[in-house]
Parts: structure tokens; sequence; C-alpha cells
């Protein structure tokens, strides 16, 4: 018997993973820029940002559609099954995260060129998004080695978003009575928050991962019933 | 008891044909009563080995055929899978030289049992071929009613009508053929053929129906309408299938067993028997993962 067959139609669905990867790569990119925006009040920063999301949203219906093509063709079946399954989940939450950093972005031009930021709250900013580019990178090397213990680790890398998201919170709460400095403190509620989401997508993708190497899918984490 | 061997003569003229009948399971003059739903029975095999002379074709085959599901057997061209069909009622043994070792039971009972008629056993496990074999110049009424005309016990004609319209209604071949019963089978297309041949085994009331890739001539059209045909006997019938097309395992069978060889010549092994959902979406030995995935074969 051959040893490998269909070399063609593993190839396609290699290179999709690859493109569907990618992805997370442009992510990266665009929340990198979104921090550095943040950091800066640069609001021309944010509008690329917010005009750059084209090529995320291309990335996925390009390769959401070859995905089905490949479905429609080629009739996989067993791991290519599962592997197109996680494939059509890994590119929507790349699309979702693509969206979440225009989300960050849009906020930045309400409080104009010199709004009264408070810098404890900007660190915080920048290290959640710096944290949530960490569990991005690490989804993304826990899906190409197919590493599922790599992947269960997103849960407690995301917990550390998480209670830098409470931080933010409880700092808003007590920023003073400056009306520009609540308005201001309420914009980066909304921007930790679309922070907090990223990094939870980076574990849905994680996810994906055990669901590939072991047939079976479970959240590492059920938000409705926290252990 | 399966039915006992018995002095049953049969003209030398006659044995093709009675083969051919067998094969549609052709002995019973009882009407089908079976009720829709009603248990079907299981087939066991225990340590199965066939050859064909010296030439071992299948080794050590053990496997529980569940009644009332379709068992679809996968895999390469020479595993074995039709040879081990043709075991279960005992057709293997009609190719001059061949021969069975091990146990294949129905219900418990032994297929193989000295004391059982082997054209018994073919009337309780129906067969329907790779090629429609309709008898191609006898009526659609006379094709299916040829199990009951072969066998000595005389049916009114009017029981013989309800035997007929009802196998042909459990075929799905009823509204299509009902005003051109005495047209010759062979005017049929090959999907109708196929379904008028289902109808033929199962006018006998048979307990298991093995069928040996029956859409492989078919064309899509046909083909679905045979599995959909498929998926409605089994709450009758425990039906085993052999294909080669994947997609038809799986869209058609409940439980899905994979027959592979290690190379040409050697025998061919069960690998791996399973539900079918898990089978095609997360098997357990990498050989049946390669041969779903079509990796080879």
């Amino acid at each position: 018997m051959p040893e490998v067959a269909r070399a063609e139609y593993l190839e396609e669905l290699a290179n999709l993973e690859a493109s569907a990867l990618g992805g997370l790569d442009l992510v990266n990119i665009a929340l990198g820029r979104t921090l550095e925006a943040v950091e800066h009040q640069d609001i021309e920063l944010a509008q690329i940002v917010v005009a750059d999301d084209d090529r995320i949203d291309g990335r996925y219906l390009e390769v959401h559609q070859a995905l089905i093509t490949l479905l429609a063709t080629q009739s996989p079946v067993a791991t290519d099954l599962r592997l197109i399954s996680s494939l059509l989940h890994v590119l929507k939450n790349v699309e979702r995260m693509g969206d979440q950093c225009v989300n960050v972005c849009k906020v930045i031009p309400i409080s104009g060129n010199e709004p009264p930021a408070d810098e404890e709250m900007v660190r915080l900013i920048l290290t959640m998004g710096r944290q949530t580019k960490t569990l991005i990178m690490q989804a993304k090397r826990a899906f190409e080695e197919r590493d599922v213990e790599m992947a269960q680790d997103l849960v407690r890398q995301d917990d550390v978003v998480d209670d830098l998201n409470r931080d933010c919170f409880r700092l808003a709460l007590e920023i003073g009575d400056d009306i520009d400095k609540r308005e201001w403190a309420m914009t980066m509620l909304l921007a930790a928050r679309a922070l907090e989401r990223t990094a939870d997508n980076a574990v849905d993708i994680g996810e994906q991962v055990a669901f590939v190497v072991t047939g079976l899918f479970r959240e590492f984490e059920d938000a409705s019933h926290p252990s | 008891m399966l039915g006992s061997a018995t002095k049953r003569a049969v003209p030398e003229e006659k044995k093709a044909e009675v083969t051919d009948s067998r094969a549609a399971g052709a002995t019973s003059t009882e009407p089908v009563t079976k009720a829709a739903g009603r248990p079907a029975k299981t087939i066991e095999t225990r340590g199965v080995n066939l050859f064909y002379g010296d030439f071992q074709a299948v080794e050590e085959v053990t496997m529980t055929i569940e009644p009332n599901k379709v068992t679809a057997l996968i895999g390469s061209s020479g595993c074995g899978k039709t040879t081990f069909l043709r075991s279960l009622n005992r057709m293997h043994e009609l190719t001059p030289g061949a021969r069975v070792e091990g146990a294949v039971t129905l219900d418990g009972e032994d297929v193989y049992d000295s004391r059982v008629d082997p054209v018994a056993v073919r009337r309780l496990i129906g067969m329907v071929f790779q090629q429609p074999n309709p008898f191609p110049t006898m009526s659609i009424y006379d094709n299916v009613a040829a199990g009951l005309n072969l066998n000595s016990t005389k049916i009114s004609k009017a029981q013989k009508d309800g035997v007929v319209e009802r196998s042909l209604r459990g075929a799905h071949l009823w509204e299509e053929v009902k005003d051109r019963l005495d047209k010759p089978g062979g005017g049929l297309s090959g999907g109708q053929q196929q379904r008028l041949c289902i109808a033929r085994a199962i006018a006998v009331e048979p307990e298991v129906l093995l069928m040996d890739e029956p859409c492989s001539a078919l064309d899509p059209v046909a083909t679905l309408a045979v599995e959909d045909l498929i998926g409605e006997l089994k709450s009758r019938y425990t039906i085993v299938i052999v294909t080669h097309n994947m997609q038809q395992a799986a869209r058609a069978s409940d439980v899905t067993a994979f027959f592979n060889l290690d190379e040409t010549g050697k025998p061919g092994h069960l690998v791996e028997m399973g539900p079918t959902e898990a089978i095609f979406t997360n098997p357990n030995e990498k050989e049946t993962e390669d041969y779903v995935s079509g990796r080879f074969g």
C-alpha cells in the first residue's frame, strides 16, 4: 500500500492551518499597536488599527471559505475533521480578537488628545495587554505543537488578566470626583473589558487544541459554574 | 435450533437457480408478518478463520453484530470483508475448496452445526449482492415470489399477493411498479432492480440481511434511495453491509468494523469495531484513522 495518499489535500489542509494560525500573528500586531496607542494616546495609530482590521476579516473570510470547500470536496473524517472544525473555531476567535482591538482603539479618541489619564490605570491596561499577547502566542504554539498541557496552562495565564481587570475596576471606582477623569476611567474600563475578552478567546483556542488531540471537547473553565 | 439438515434433493439443472434463490433467502411460505420494530437477531463470531484451499483469507475474527442496527464492514480490497460476510450465512462454503474455522452463531445457535441445513440458514440470513440480480425475464411479481414458489408448501394466491405487496412496499418499490407487476424484472432501472432484489430477500422474512456493496452499481440518486431503505429496514432486521464507500458507511451504518491486512497475501483481520460516529471522528487505532481519512487503501 502507498505510504501516503491524498498528498495534495494534506498539503492544502496544512496550509490552511498555517493561514488560520497566522491570523493570530495579525491579531498580535494589532494588539501591539493598540497598546501603543493607549500608552501614548495616539489617535492616528488607533485609526490605523481600526482600518487594518480588514486584513484580519479578510483572513477569516478567505480561510473560512477554503475550509468549507475542503469539507465539501474532500469528505474529511477523524483527526482531519476535528482539525477543520477547530480551525473554524480558531478563525472565529481571531476575528473576534481583531474586533476587540478595534473596540479599544475606538474609545481612545473619545477623551481627546490630552486626557486626564491616571498613570496606574494605564499601567494596568498595558500589563493586561502584554499578558494577553503572551496568551495569544501561547495558544498559537500549543495549537501548532498539539500540546494539551500548554493549552491548559492558558487558564492560569488568563487568571492574571482577570485579576488585572478587577484591579482596573476598583481603581475606576476610586478615581475621584473629577468628571473628566471619571469619563476617561469609564472608557478605559471598556478597553480593559475588551482585553479580558481577547484573553478569553485565547483560552477558547486552547480548548480546541484539546479537542483536536483527544476528540473530546470540554471547557477548561465554565464561567456559569466556576470551580 | 435452526432449520435441520434435510434430504432435499435438488436436480442438477435447478442448482444455479436455487443458489440464487438461497441468496435471496428463498424457501419460506410464511407470509410477511414481522411487525416494524420487532427485535431481530444477534450474530456472534468467535475466532473465525476463512480459507480458500491453503490460502487463509481471514484470520481470527471475533465480533458481535447487534440486532436492529446497520453494521458496515469496511477495508481495502482483499482484506476479506466480503469473504467474512459470505461466511455469516454459509455462502463461503459454496466456493470449491473453501473452509471455515471458528464459530458463527445466530442468537446463540451455531450456524455451522452439522445438523443445521445451510439452506435454512440462508433463509434466515438473506443476501443482496453488488450487481442487482433479478431473474431478468421473470415478472416483477414472480421475482418477489420466487422464494415462496420454490418452497414445496402451497400458499394461496391471495396470501402470495399479500406477501408480494408487503415486500415491495417494504423495499420502497410498490408505488413505482404496482401497475406493471407482470412486466419483466430486467426492465427496471438499476436502482429499482436492486430494490426488487431487496424485496425478494425480505419476502421470505429473514432475520438478517447481508448486503455486499449493494449500491456500487447504482447512480447517486438510486444509492440514496437504497440507503434510506436500509435505514428503515433496520427496525425489523439485523443488517450487515460491505461497502467501499466511506461516506456510505458513515451515512448509513450505526456500527463500523474496519478490516485490514498487513500485506498482500496475508489474511485480513479485524482492526477495530465501534460506533460509526466514533470510527469517523475519533478512531482508537491509527490504522483505522489512516484508512478512513484516505491516507491509504
